[in-house]
């Protein structure tokens, strides 16, 4: 390791409502690979942005090759050499690599562009990096892998000297992430300075230097990886103290019949051989990092994203036997009794230009038509009957959702689902976005939605709310699941472990 | 102007429908104090009134497409498609006048099927559909007709000058009732009914409603039948009031049909739509088109003008919402 190339010092953010970085340290010195850690919304990103000027510091100092700096967009933070290789790709893929690696400074001889220098500067580029690509072919035609080299090489070209990694090795295969590897090593030698922010232990053993630990927007610590164990990284980033009461006991009655079985599901690349119970009166959580298929799994087998293959139970409500469906539809998933409430409520969960009557009987249409009539009467009757009794906050059920806060945005989706009588709940991130008062009602109206009989499948990246609500967790991690555990013997240990294990 | 739309009548009736009432009537008045002799008051109401039977019917059925945020550009086209191969029919192969204007609004049918079709299930995008759709049309009434303009039959025809009735009756203007009346059941059917709702909500939030276990195809693909079956009784009123038709036109009026609806507060980006507004639109584009010809200016001229009104009608939809937002 070199001398100190970057140092961030007590760097505060705040947004309305939210303490996003709290005097957090961090610095990079020459020749290491330094790895970012922390759960979902610990404030990795934030920091990397205020770090690279997408966002702006409230406070603290940024210490840049000996200069204080403060950038005010990324084109700055690019010309002084600070640069991030995204998680997603920013490439054009209808441009060939050698345009993708120059766009907007392409070069010019006259007023063409000079091809053939570009190409010949990407060819050198690639030959420092020992990497075999042709400047020549289309980006669409390369392996995310290849792509990925590209954007490394873009950033070298920018003459960057700290070389930031947002997740990398997320969309890569084992053999794509060997070379990646290889590569960033080469770039240790060439004394850059690199931040590796992954959520994979193994990795992070692998490859980085040092750790620093991030949790709740707080700095808590930085580790040299080959003294400290896996067991001391899980630790810090979870040592949290959690103010709500987490659950001691499932509150399911043991003799509860199973609702759902879901065997074998596989849909994509997120959600691999997918294989789960639920209960009558369950609340089943589904905890995982970001990216670990979750979602995925729950448009699956509601039919919203097509599936590869899989075997989905439902218990019949007549005989109370679990019998197979066929699902390719929400459309099915509604009519077998299952109510899906995304994360992403103003895209996928009301129609914010219309009213809170015409959201809650949107599911449910058939029952208040006579022929093709709408019954308004009776329609505004339920709807009022639900923004009662979820005590929903609208001054009528006239008013556009479009007015209402995220909370009862919420309510809006969950009296839309009752009003169907659905008897499996799906609620992603059930309070995101959502603020703390309003966040307790919607806990306990769940807990007495599972009293009441309904099976409800909650997936949160929240470990407090998987602590607090779940009954039973399953763990997912890359698309598979890693984890089947009673709320019993959860730990934040325990979950956090098996989230950030690779298996193959 | 807060006190003013808080007012409970005016709050019923919609500031906007007020507003461009009184627009209405300003632009007769002004028509007739600028104008003069040259603007009789009788034939001109009488003109727009006729101009106002196809027209809104053009827009009654493009108003249930853009509410499902999708466009159509073929409904002028279609309209003459419909009048030329219906009326081919009749005076080429005998076909009786009745069956004649059944045929007519089949193939306007037709259409919106193979435009909804196309749009939801393919989910090809609307514009390039109606493009298309428009140009096939053109297509179909020019090799039908082998590009010869087809007359329907005068008032004075013994045996099938009857069809005329569906315009005026011994002076009686029928064609304002059954537009009117029309208008009510369109209205009916979107504010009202089971599809309506669906094709509003869909316009708004497709996905939304797509996870609320609705079929959001099948109601997309109607939205484009109504708008089918609207067109072809368009033709209809076309050739009762104006006999004769010429295959290769018809664009002209897509663009008239679009901005009765946009001007009247149906928002191009869909989900919200008003009948009332969009046929107090097209009462303004049909009177619009009375004023510029007693001004003596040609065709070229009024496209002009509503191609200017679609944009600004365009225009302050979009600015109204960014505000809102």
């Amino acid at each position: 390791m070199g001398d100190v190339i970057l140092t961030m010092k007590d760097i505060d953010k705040s947004f309305p409502g939210v303490h996003a970085l709290d005097h957090v340290n961090f610095e990079v010195r020459r020749g290491e690979v330094h790895a970012l850690m922390g759960e979902n919304g610990a404030g990795k990103s934030t920091l990397m942005k205020v770090l690279t000027g997408i966002y702006q510091k409230d406070s603290g100092s940024i210490t840049y090759k000996g200069q204080e700096v403060a950038f005010h967009n990324t084109r700055e933070a690019q010309d002084a050499g600070i640069v991030i290789v995204h998680q997603e790709l920013n490439m054009v893929g209808d441009l060939t690599v050698a345009q993708n690696i120059f766009i907007g400074r392409e070069p010019k001889k006259g007023i063409r562009v000079d091809d053939k220098k570009m190409i010949e500067d990407s060819k050198k580029l690639f030959q420092d990096l020992n990497i075999e690509i042709d400047p020549r072919e289309k980006m669409s035609n390369l392996t995310v892998g290849k792509q990925q080299m590209c954007e490394i090489a873009k950033a070298i070209s920018h003459k960057a000297e700290v070389i930031i990694f947002d997740e990398p090795s997320a969309a890569l295969t084992e053999k794509e992430i060997a070379d990646l590897f290889v590569i960033i090593r080469d770039l240790r030698e060439k004394n850059y300075g690199i931040v590796y922010i992954s959520h994979r232990m193994d990795e992070i053993k692998m490859i980085t230097d040092r750790v620093t630990v991030m949790r709740d927007g707080g700095y808590v610590g930085t580790l040299i990886t080959k003294d400290s164990t896996k067991e001391d990284i899980i630790n810090m980033m979870v040592g949290r103290v959690i103010y709500e009461d987490p659950k001691e006991h499932s509150m399911v009655a043991p003799d509860a019949p199973v609702v759902l079985k879901v065997e074998h599901l596989n849909a994509g690349k997120m959600v691999q051989d997918v294989s789960f119970e639920l209960r009558k009166g369950e609340i089943l959580g589904f905890s995982g990092l970001m990216g670990a298929g979750r979602t995925e799994t729950a448009r699956a087998l509601f039919g919203a994203d097509p599936k590869q293959s899989g075997k989905i139970s439902i218990m019949d409500k007549q005989t109370g036997k679990l019998r197979e469906v066929t699902i390719n539809t929400p459309q099915d998933a509604v009519k077998y009794g299952i109510g899906y409430l995304s994360e992403d409520r103003r895209r996928y969960g009301v129609v914010v230009q219309k009213s809170v009557n015409e959201n809650t009987t949107l599911a449910t249409m058939e029952e208040f038509t006579n022929g093709i009539f709408i019954n308004k009467a009776k329609e505004k009757k339920v709807s009022e009957k639900y923004i009662k009794e979820l005590a929903t906050k609208t001054p009528s059920g006239d008013q556009l959702v479009v007015n209402l806060s995220g909370g009862n945005q919420q309510k809006v989706v969950i009296a839309k689902w009752l009003t169907r009588d659905s008897d499996i709940l799906i609620f992603d991130e059930p309070t995101r976005g959502i603020d703390v008062g309003a966040k307790n009602e919607i806990y306990k109206l769940m807990s007495k939605l599972a009293a009441e009989g309904k099976s409800i499948i909650m997936i949160s990246s929240e470990m407090t709310e998987i602590l607090r609500m779940s009954d039973r967790i399953i763990i997912m991690c890359e698309g598979k699941v890693t984890g089947d555990i009673d709320i019993s013997e959860a730990t934040q240990e325990h979950i956090m472990d098996k989230a950030t294990r690779n298996i193959d | 102007m807060e006190k003013l739309k808080q007012n409970p009548i005016v709050k019923k009736l919609g500031l906007n429908r007020i507003l461009l009432v009184c627009i209405l009537v300003l632009m007769f008045v002004v028509f007739k104090v600028v104008l003069g002799s040259k603007f009789p008051v009788g034939d001109s109401v009488k003109s727009t009134l006729n101009y106002v039977y196809f027209l809104g019917f053009l827009s009654l059925g493009v108003t249930f497409v853009i509410a499902t945020g999708g466009i159509d550009f073929s409904i002028g086209p279609v309209m003459f498609c419909c009048a030329l191969v219906s009326g081919y029919c009749m005076t080429s192969y005998g076909v009786p006048c009745a069956a004649a204007m059944v045929i007519c609004v089949l193939i306007g049918l037709a259409f919106g099927i193979f435009n909804g079709w196309l749009v939801s299930y393919l989910s090809v995008p609307a514009f390039i559909v109606s493009m298309a759709s428009m140009n096939i049309a053109k297509g179909i009434a020019s090799v039908f007709t082998k590009t010869q303009s087809v007359s329907w039959p005068l008032s004075s025809d013994p045996t099938n000058g009857w069809f005329r009735n569906i315009v005026s009756y011994k002076g009686f203007p029928v064609g304002l009732v059954i537009f009117l009346v029309m208008a009510v059941v369109c209205g009916i059917v979107l504010y009202n009914t089971k599809p309506g709702r669906y094709i509003l909500c869909l316009g708004s939030n497709t996905e939304a409603v797509r996870l609320s276990g609705v079929n959001t195809k099948k109601w997309n693909m109607l939205a484009y039948v109504i708008c089918g079956f609207l067109v072809g009784i368009a033709a209809l009123f076309f050739v009762a009031t104006y006999t004769t038709v010429q295959p290769g036109y018809g664009d002209q009026y897509n663009n008239e049909a679009i901005a009765g609806c946009v001007m009247g507060g149906t928002s191009m980006v869909g989900g919200l739509a008003s009948i009332g507004g969009t046929v107090i639109g097209v009462f303004i584009i049909s009177l619009l088109q009375q004023g510029i010809m007693a001004f003596g200016l040609g065709k070229g001229q009024q496209m002009i003008i509503t191609g200017i009104i679609v944009i600004v009608a365009v225009y302050a939809d979009v600015s109204a919402r960014r505000r809102k937002n």
